[in-house]
């Protein structure tokens, strides 16, 4: 009985410790739920804008420009607060990585069928480059929501084409994303790591992308190796090359 | 046209916001599915599914009030019905489907992120059903109990390459330990893990060593898996089996927590992280996991009345440890026993029971004038009714008569029960807790055992362990004077070790206060027991040491 009630005064002042604590996160947590019903609320404007596309087709140039504007813009902003919330997550170590098998060209399939109109819109053509039975070993949705944003950022800047391809290499399985655009500045290539670029606020460009890429990939752990990204200007297409290695 | 392969498909869309429901139907249709109907809430869903047999449930995870999607799934699974085998899709605006999935035992065929495109809902749709295609026969073999045929379909399909070797390496794995095949099992398991720690491998390799009777091998996988991924919480509930079989059920107690901490969501872990508690008299953590059970009770297939009596058990019995602290959790159970009717039918035995327990809550808070109307209440409905020849509800009555003062009539009817349930050896070990010396085979085994192990700590001035042991035998029969009186002495060896701790003295006090309103003049320890009381009388009046 000593210990029950030892225990209990444990536990209040467990609770206790716990309020202050919840009272010093409250703004992240605060702005961590309210980008949570952003980001339901972009689901609805993004449903809506579908059905208004696919009931009224442009009539014309002018038309299908703004649509595809719309579309991007949409599309950019959900996935800068999937990346938001995922970031969140990953400093309150709310996320770990769940690694399973999986197949390869799933994973990379359901990240351009999600992002189909978009290209569509932008008259940007896909080539997907991946053995039907490669398997992997990786959290899919991490991985997954890495390659969305490599593939929204991508639909932005290249011109009219944009590869996605997987195969095994010595250094891990290697998810790349190429495209013909006038590739990565130079300041992201030279960013020793991407904690650096993060603070380039006044150029506008925080990265968050990368900043996340980067993240999702050293979380991923095999025996002695660790995956990591590599970007470069070295694109069979002419423009950035953004390859992703898991072990 | 080409000959559409959906358009027999039957399927549900489960959604609160209109706009969702009407573009996913309208996705749905646009693939050629048949027939599309639509839910705007979970009891709408529930009807739905009662209705009619569906090929797929497209579920939103949020769905206000009711049920949850997941909630939902749980019912469809759990009970034969017309849709336990229906594919069943969640969807949520989530994008970390492992925080949702994390709370519960049934994993959904397919999980989706809002918002969802055609093309994603697309594809994703026709990547189901041609795993389903493919796996069906592995299914049927399952479903007609033939496993050894269902393991062969598995190895096949293995054997192949497969896209879909994954998923069979999951389903063969738990044939294998069902049908006892654990060395094959074994080696599975070790060939996946060879290449890769995947954490339902490792799982199924602790499930192996479990079933060989090797729990410490089984609890080191556990812990390891728990290590890499702390939200696995199939390797909690299968350590905390292991710790409740050892009979280890502080450490059973302690990784209960732990998975309810994570996941506060699961009733089938606050349900026995309740029980666990209770066993360790750790009361305040017990009523707070039987309020959470009963409240998560409301739209789960898990809720039983059994768990809205414990938790007026456990409060009663808080209330007496800590009067103060267990305020709120009586005026709780208060609301909850009266519902008891309500919710489970209002037949005689649940108004009895409802009646019951409030009569006792009313007591130990101090308002006798409502506890004895609540007694007179339910014994009204006694006298009229032939449920009183119910054991379960004599037991309780019997309390609820020594907590309302009337303890001649309580023990009149004690001794009928014992002269009445003489000889059988289960009711017997139930009506064990009203007695002051068990009666039952087994109990005076019990209480025979943790006597001695209580002494020989005490002896060897480990007073803290002694404390456990009776602390832990008082829970089964808190009638015993004698092991309440060994706890107050080993509590005071406890205190001169430690003088300054005034907590031990409180507990003393609340001790004797319980053991004065149960002991009659004559009993053979009443000396000791007055000895005692002087005792604590002294020290408690002693000034603080500072």
């Amino acid at each position: 009985m000593s210990d029950n009630i030892k225990n209990n005064s444990d536990t209040i002042s467990a609770d206790h410790k716990m309020h202050q604590e919840s009272q010093e996160v409250s703004f992240s947590f605060v702005l961590a739920s309210s980008v949570h019903d952003m980001k339901n609320s972009l689901g609805m404007l993004i449903n809506t804008l579908a059905d208004v596309m696919s009931k009224y087709p442009p009539q014309n140039q002018e038309h299908a420009k703004s649509y595809s504007i719309l579309e991007y813009e949409a599309a950019r902003i959900n996935s800068e607060l999937v990346q938001l919330l995922s970031l969140y997550r990953l400093d309150h170590d709310n996320v770990r990585v769940h690694i399973d098998e999986v197949i390869v060209v799933d994973i990379l399939s359901e990240q351009i069928a999600r992002n189909f109109e978009l290209l569509q819109s932008r008259n940007i053509e896909l080539m997907l480059e991946c053995d039907e039975d490669l398997i992997g070993y990786f959290d899919s949705d991490l991985v997954g929501g890495v390659v969305n944003n490599i593939i929204v950022n991508c639909a932005r800047y290249s011109k009219q084409k944009l590869k996605i391809s997987a195969q095994k290499t010595i250094e891990g399985l290697c998810i790349s994303i190429e495209d013909d655009g006038p590739g990565y500045p130079d300041d992201m290539l030279n960013a020793s790591t991407f904690a650096e670029s993060r603070t380039n606020f006044a150029g506008g460009r925080p990265h968050l992308g990368l900043l996340f890429a980067n993240k999702v990939s050293q979380m991923h752990k095999d025996k002695s190796r660790q995956g990591f990204i590599r970007l470069s200007n070295l694109s069979d297409l002419g423009g950035g090359s953004f390859k992703l290695f898991l072990p | 046209m080409a000959e559409n392969p959906y358009a027999k498909l039957q399927a549900l869309v489960v959604d609160d916001f209109e706009s969702f429901r009407i573009t996913l139907s309208k996705m749905l249709q646009n693939f050629g599915v048949g027939m599309v109907d639509s839910a705007a809430s979970s009891n709408e869903a529930m009807r739905c599914c009662t209705a009619k047999v569906y090929d797929i449930i497209l579920c939103d995870q949020n769905l206000g009030k009711g049920k949850t999607g997941q909630q939902i799934l749980e019912v469809l699974r759990h009970q034969p019905n017309l849709n336990s085998d229906s594919l069943f899709v969640l969807v949520s605006a989530e994008s970390n489907k492992n925080i949702i999935m994390a709370a519960y035992d049934y994993e959904p065929d397919a999980y989706l992120t809002k918002p969802i495109t055609g093309q994603t809902l697309g594809q994703r749709l026709e990547r189901l059903f041609k795993q389903r295609l493919a796996l069906a026969p592995i299914y049927n073999a399952i479903k007609e109990k033939a496993f050894e045929t269902a393991v062969s379909l598995c190895e096949t399909e293995i054997a192949s390459g497969s896209r879909y070797t994954s998923p069979c390496l999951k389903i063969l794995g738990k044939l294998l330990l069902q049908l006892g095949e654990l060395e094959k099992a074994e080696d599975l398991y070790r060939q996946i893990l060879e290449v890769r720690q995947l954490d339902w491998a490792m799982l199924g390799m602790a499930q192996v060593k479990k079933l060989q009777g090797d729990s410490l091998s089984a609890q080191q996988w556990l812990e390891e898996i728990i290590q890499f991924n702390p939200l696995c919480l199939k390797a909690y509930d299968l350590l905390a089996d292991i710790m409740a079989e050892r009979g280890d059920s502080q450490g059973q107690q302690k990784v209960l927590q732990q998975a309810t901490e994570i996941s506060p969501l699961s009733i089938l872990r606050q349900q026995q992280l309740g029980d666990v508690a209770l066993k360790n008299n750790e009361l305040m953590l017990s009523a707070n996991s039987f309020r959470k059970a009963v409240k998560l009770g409301e739209n789960s297939c898990h809720d039983d009345v059994v768990f809205h009596e414990k938790f007026s058990r456990s409060a009663i019995e808080f209330s007496k440890t800590d009067k103060n602290a267990a305020t709120q959790a009586l005026r709780d159970a208060l609301k909850i026993a009266a519902e008891i009717p309500n919710r489970f039918g209002k037949t005689n035995k649940n108004k009895i029971n409802s009646y019951l327990l409030e009569s006792q809550l009313h007591a130990v808070s101090g308002e006798d004038r409502r506890s004895a109307e609540a007694l007179l209440n339910a014994q009204k409905l006694m006298d009229a009714d032939d449920v009183a020849n119910d054991l379960d509800l004599k037991i309780e009555f019997v309390k609820a008569l020594r907590e309302t003062g009337n303890t001649d009539k309580a023990n009149k009817i004690v001794s009928e029960l014992l002269s009445e349930y003489a000889d059988n050896e289960e009711d017997l070990q139930k009506i064990d807790c009203l007695l002051e010396e068990p009666c039952s085979t087994k109990n005076k085994a019990f209480v025979a055992q943790i006597n001695k192990d209580g002494i020989a700590y005490y002896d060897a001035k480990d007073f803290s362990r002694a404390i456990d042991c009776f602390t832990s035998a008082l829970q089964s029969l808190p009638q015993h004077i004698g092991m309440r009186l060994n706890l107050v002495q080993a509590l005071l060896g406890q205190f001169k070790k430690e003088p300054g701790n005034r907590q031990l003295i409180t507990n003393m006090q609340f001790l004797i206060d319980y053991i004065r309103k149960i002991i009659p003049d004559d009993h053979v320890q009443f000396r000791r027991f007055r000895q005692l009381e002087d005792v604590l009388r002294g020290i408690a009046s002693e000034k603080p040491v500072s």
